[in-house]
């Protein structure tokens, strides 16, 4: 890997490069969903937290098309997939300490998250 | 285990800087203007100019809150670790607090390079589990019937928090304003008055 040329770093500062994709997937979620966090314990790179497994949200947001960390840091492939931004209510992540009204927000990939069915 | 010194940190960082640096993988005139870049361009000045137009301009506060990253870079700042933005508003309903529980995410075009609390396990681990301790550490009183949203930037999206603009600052330009918005404001562990300043 060729070290990164000075005349280049600003240019790379201000560009970046997203994650997003501009694959054409079709969403299996909407907003207003019930999803539950799959309780998967991958022993590899994960975005997703321990404290969210199996634990039950809502999806409040579609965030777009991403491409898949736990797959493409292992160069197992982009996996193109959804986002949703997932509304989790504090006390069913953490109990009856936590005040009635909070919330917490996580970013979903499809993969983590399945359908609830009540 | 403890923390190392900060002093061994700083050994260890400079030993292996210098192995890349010999081995040519690292140039070092490129990791002097990144740092350059982050010390004196890029910082919590961005983020708060970012604020005081939201304050000053509803439309483009209507433009932030729906496609952020966008309407952030109308102002000019944009790359990386900013490359996909999503910008929350407090409320006098709610509050919202910024953390990245699995290592440091963090909006670097708006707010430049985390502080070291950021980056650290208790604020991590604490941040979601009881962010109204946190931010009473903080200084920061809520009501209990506020809602506090903690945002966990796990994925790619890379969150600022919109504070609520002081009172008593109607008749304030955006450059008067921008000076009463701090870092931690904009990460959610401190709200903006009208005597709070940038230099936090």
């Amino acid at each position: 890997m060729p070290a990164l040329p000075v005349e280049n770093v600003d240019g790379l500062i201000a560009t970046g490069a997203t994650a997003r994709m501009t694959d054409d997937v079709a969403p299996r979620f909407r907003p207003g969903d019930r999803v539950r966090v799959r309780n998967i314990n991958p022993t590899t790179h994960t975005r997703l937290p321990r404290y969210a497994r199996g634990k039950m949200g809502t999806v409040e947001a579609d965030r777009g098309v991403f491409c898949f960390n736990d797959t493409n840091a292992h160069g197992e492939g982009h996996k193109p997939q959804h986002v949703y931004g997932v509304r989790f209510a504090a006390r069913d992540l953490w109990g009856e300490q936590a005040a009635a009204r909070d919330t917490l927000y996580l970013d979903m990939f499809e993969d983590y998250i399945e359908l609830h069915v009540a | 285990m403890p923390a190392p010194h900060t002093d061994d940190i700083a050994l260890r960082v400079r030993a292996i800087e210098s192995l890349l640096v010999e081995k040519g993988l690292v140039q070092p005139a490129a990791l002097a203007a990144i740092v350059e870049t982050y010390e004196t361009k890029i910082g919590p000045h961005n983020g708060a100019q970012v604020v005081a137009r939201a304050w000053t301009d509803p439309a483009f506060k209507a433009r932030l809150l729906s496609d952020a990253t966008a309407a952030i870079a109308e102002l000019g700042f944009s790359g990386v670790q900013g490359e996909d933005m999503v910008v929350v508003e407090n409320t006098p309903t709610v509050h919202n607090m910024v953390v990245c529980t699995l290592c440091s995410c963090y909006p670097w075009p708006t707010l430049g390079l985390p502080p070291n609390w950021y980056k650290s396990a208790p604020y991590r681990a604490r941040a979601v589990i009881d962010p109204r301790g946190v931010l009473t550490e903080f200084g920061v009183e809520l009501p209990p019937e506020k809602e506090v949203r903690v945002w966990d930037s796990n994925a790619e999206l890379r969150y600022l928090v919109l504070p609520e603009r002081p009172a008593g600052t109607e008749g304030m330009d955006a450059a008067a304003l921008a000076a009463l918005v701090s870092r931690d404001a904009m990460i959610g562990t401190g709200v903006a008055t009208s005597s709070s300043g940038a230099a936090r």
